[in-house]
């Protein structure tokens, strides 16, 4: 494949690059075809810019980490009054430049205020508290006079470079497309990022995320505070565009329409919100423009009526629109060519050895165990689904959890890796106790653990679970990963070789770009597996790992859990109803009933007592 | 106005609880729906003002009696209910919630746009069902609008209640967001439910928008746009599920509103009631996320 001489330069050149072309083409234009920007027409091209903008900071909120905000708009109000007040010539008089910056900043601030409850509030609820901030904001505090002017509003005027002004619109379109342009940067560099996974992670499934050890209060109100920046800076393009702001231009409904662009446009859709928003800006002036000006009012209802059949038709927006086209063709192309059925590929799961940032084994005094519970009780209002158990793994061993069904195995393990808080009891991980931290602490700490409902983030691809699981040892900070600099792009690539390591481990390099929900469960399952030996943990938990494999690959996993042990080096905590499996593979067992331990040791001693052969194993166990 | 004058004045009181019993209405009319489709309906309110549109057409241009122009008012906004599910709701059954949120969205600017292009900016009013000055209650000053206002606010409260609790299909309302499955069981058809509740939710939109326009004065486009805002944080408070906890969620915002209204007139910051609003729906949200007097849940 050649590149061409633009996919030669840096990222950060192209962006550039761009930028400036598209910094100068407006103003060029507008001289050479006066007709042509002149009024309307540059307006219309402005709102587009500055609602793509607003709907960039949604989509960053909404279509990555899952959060809803009705109220979004509101922060738009922030920015432009920000805006104002710093730059009109009543108050402080600056220069737009610095205007911006402050406008994301106190943006980004407001957002972490709203994003506080969303701590403790979802969907609905979340919705309703936004649309009341939404709706204060506009109806009192954009109202104060001594701070927005009062409903006489306040002025924001358009820059002035030295002898250049940008007093024509077409001439501030230019501000305002480079700043969308290095907005757009952002969002691009934020998805490519362990920032970006974890937000995808976080609005997928909460528990994985954590199981992956993504701190899910922390990013949440990340999220907030890098869509509220987005979102000061489209009220600061806003404000310069129609050059008075007041309250009145903030009500709620404008940002019930901001959540129409990002949900028509495809939640998380970059492309997609941005074409929405343009589309919606453009839309009214080109009905005038074909229908003639009679169409005016009309233009407004056949829209209004256009999006409820388009969302009807397509709840999932243009851009899922797309994918599932898209979908189709592939799955077409697949039949046509004889897909062999994959659920009974054997399992060969990555020899991974230990990332980097996680290079030497922890020291571990003689006699402590990698894990250690000790009176451990889990209670769920009046019912005692774990009871005072003890267990302990050992290192370089196998350990099965084993039990009838609601004996409180998975509780358990849930207690262990913090998603559930035990009601007493004590847990140590590697020697120190571990009981109060939360679940993404313990696992950033070295512990790893597979779901029933399997642990990946099922919209994303295989790469992209097996980079999202090395979230805890992706070494490098937000600024880095916002801008691509310094140690960001180093430590992706190096992620992304791992991971595609382990795509070839596990032989999936077929499925590398597909998303997992298209897998088969046996597949999902091998995946998973996957995604939690690619950051080599200390301790691996599995829950039921042969759950939906077939009978080959399930006796193939048993060669590879041993694989796991002896030349990894790793400690496996097993929750499994195979047997046979279990038996074959397990060093150690410890059998729940009714939340209380009733055995643990030796496999062949638990094996043979009398009370787990009558409450779990049946009447015979196999030799 | 003191503190202590302001809580005990009679005509903020009243005030309170004509403002206080239509949100109470508005709410009831969303937490129908919610329970209905699981879906917050944002045209909620604008349904009620497209009917006093037509009320206005019937009543201040035809000269009809009132209630010709309430009939139509309220039928105009059932039939935009029935409407609205029978083609967009009902074929969206397995979509995101999000996304019928989104449609209803899509309806009230589509209600917005048939304001503006047919009625136009231009501020209208309706005059109320009966005439005259009002009577004294103990000092206070009640519009007969006013006291029709609260009975039939009271009325319509009651008149649900004893249908959705007394009633097969009403249990099956009731029902039909918790477990489907079980509704269809007992000879209720879903759909029949769901129609129901958009339908009687546009209704009681339409009497509320109705009833509180001779208290406000004049209206124009977007005229239930700060209602239904109030309309929603009344069914929060009262838990978004319970039909009583939306009356009673009502009833405090409205006194809530006009109290703190009453107490800040002179303050320098406007809009201080709609501040008190969203503290009282954070503080809600936060001290008891399933409401007053609901019982879902909200966090986790």
């Amino acid at each position: 494949m050649t590149t061409s001489w633009l996919g030669r330069l840096p990222r950060s050149a192209r962006v550039g690059l761009l930028a400036a072309i598209l910094a100068v083409v407006p103003p060029i234009l507008t001289r050479l075809v006066p007709d042509l920007f002149a009024g309307l027409e540059a307006n219309v091209v402005g709102t587009g810019t500055y609602l793509a903008a607003a709907a960039l900071a949604l989509n960053m909120l909404m279509g990555y980490a899952g959060q809803i905000s009705l109220g979004h708009f509101a922060l738009l109000g922030v920015g432009a009054f920000t805006t104002g007040i710093l730059t009109s010539p009543t108050r402080l008089a600056l220069p737009f430049i610095l205007a911006v910056p402050a406008a994301a900043l106190v943006g980004a601030a407001v957002a972490l205020v709203i994003g506080l409850p969303a701590l403790r509030l979802r969907g609905l609820y979340l919705a309703i508290a936004t649309i009341g901030f939404s709706y204060a904001m506009e109806q009192s505090i954009f109202r104060i006079k001594g701070l927005t002017g009062g409903s006489g509003g306040i002025d924001v005027p358009r820059p002035i470079a030295g002898s250049f002004t940008f007093l024509k619109t077409a001439d501030y379109l230019a501000i305002m497309l480079v700043l969308l342009v290095g907005l757009w940067a952002l969002d691009v560099n934020l998805t490519r990022s362990r920032l970006g996974r974890a937000f995808q992670a976080i609005r997928a499934d909460e528990a994985v995320a954590s199981s992956f050890g993504i701190d899910v209060a922390r990013y949440k109100l990340l999220a907030f505070v890098l869509s509220g920046a987005v979102a000061g800076v489209a009220g600061a393009m806003y404000g310069g565009l129609v050059g008075t702001v007041s309250a009145s231009s903030f009500g709620y409904q404008f940002s019930l329409l901001l959540v129409v662009l990002v949900v028509v446009g495809g939640l998380g859709s970059r492309v997609g919100v941005v074409v929405a928003a343009y589309v919606f800006a453009v839309m009214p002036r080109l009905f005038v423009g074909v229908f003639g000006e009679g169409i005016r009012g009309w233009d407004l209802i056949i829209g209004a009526a256009l999006l409820m059949v388009a969302v009807r038709n397509h709840p999932g927006g243009v851009a899922e629109a797309l994918r599932e086209r898209k979908d189709k063709r592939a799955a077409k192309r697949r039949k046509a060519s004889g897909d062999p059925d994959d659920s009974q590929v054997a399992p060969s799961l990555p020899q991974m050895p230990r990332p980097p940032s996680r290079a030497v084994d922890t020291p571990l005094a003689a006699g402590v165990p990698v894990l250690r519970v000790s009176g451990m009780t889990v209670r769920f209002g009046g019912l005692l689904a774990v009871n005072e158990a003890d267990l302990v793994v050992p290192r370089g061993q196998i350990v099965g959890l084993i039990g009838p069904n609601g004996a409180g195995k998975t509780t358990m393990f849930n207690a262990i890796s913090g998603l559930v808080r035990p009601t007493e009891g004590r847990i140590e991980l590697l020697g120190r106790d571990v009981t109060g931290d939360a679940g993404h602490r313990r696992a950033a700490s070295g512990m790893g653990r597979t779901f029933q409902n399997i642990g990946l983030a099922k919209d994303l691809s295989v790469t992209e679970n097996l980079l999202l699981a090395q979230h805890s040892v992706a070494d490098y900070s937000g600024w880095e990963a916002l801008t691509a600099l310094r140690r960001a792009p180093r430590v992706e690539r190096e992620l992304r070789e791992r991971a595609r390591e382990a795509v070839a481990a596990l032989g999936f390099e077929r499925y590398a770009d597909t998303p997992v929900r298209q897998l088969s469960h046996g597949q999902q399952r091998i995946v998973e597996l996957g995604a939690v030996l690619v950051t080599a943990p200390e301790l691996v938990m599995l829950d039921e790992p042969s759950a939906g494999m077939s009978p080959g690959a399930a006796e193939n996993l048993a060669v590879r859990l041993r694989d796991i042990r002896d030349q990894l080096g790793r400690t496996v905590l097993l929750i499994e109803h195979n047997i046979p499996l279990v038996l074959d593979v397990c060093d150690s067992l410890t059998v729940l009933s009714a939340g209380r331990v009733i055995a643990s040791g030796g496999v062949d001693e638990v094996a043979r007592q009398a009370e787990v052969v009558s409450a779990y194993l049946g009447e015979a166990v196999p030799a | 106005m003191s503190f202590f004058e302001s809580l005990t004045s009679g005509q903020n009181l009243v005030l309170g609880l004509v403002y206080g019993g239509i949100y109470g209405l508005l709410a009831v009319g969303i937490v129908l729906v919610y329970r209905g489709s699981r879906v917050l309906n944002f045209a909620q309110g604008e349904v009620g003002t497209v009917g006093l549109f037509v009320a206005y057409f019937l009543i201040t241009e035809k000269g009809l009696p009132w209630w010709v122009g309430a009939l139509g008012a309220v039928g105009t906004a059932v039939a935009i209910g029935l409407l609205f599910e029978r083609f967009i709701v009902r074929p969206m059954v397995s979509a995101t919630r999000l996304a019928v949120a989104v449609a209803t969205v899509g309806l009230l600017l589509f209600l917005l746009a048939v304001e503006f292009r047919f009625a136009g900016e231009s501020p209208r009013s309706v005059r109320g069902p009966i005439a005259g000055d009002g009577t004294s209650i103990a000092g206070v000053v009640v519009s007969p609008t006013q006291m029709l206002s609260l009975a039939v606010t009271l009325g319509v409260g009651f008149g649900l209640s004893v249908l959705l609790r007394r009633t097969d299909f009403g249990l099956g309302v009731l029902a039909a967001a918790d477990d489907p499955t079980a509704v269809r069981l007992v000879g209720v058809r879903l759909s029949r439910v769901s129609a129901f509740t958009w339908g009687a939710g546009a209704a009681v939109s339409a009497l509320a928008v109705l009833l509180i326009e001779p208290t406000i004065g004049v209206f124009t486009p977007g005229f239930a746009s700060e209602l239904f805002v109030k309309g929603l944080a009344a069914a929060l408070v009262g838990g978004l599920t319970s039909l009583t906890g939306a009356f009673a969620g009502g009833l405090i915002v409205g006194l809530v509103e006009i109290q703190v209204g009453s107490l800040t007139l002179t303050s320098g910051v406007p809009g201080v009631p709609t501040l008190a609003i969203f503290a009282l729906i954070l503080g809600v949200l936060l001290l008891r996320p399933s409401g007053l007097f609901g019982r879902g849940v909200a966090a986790a």
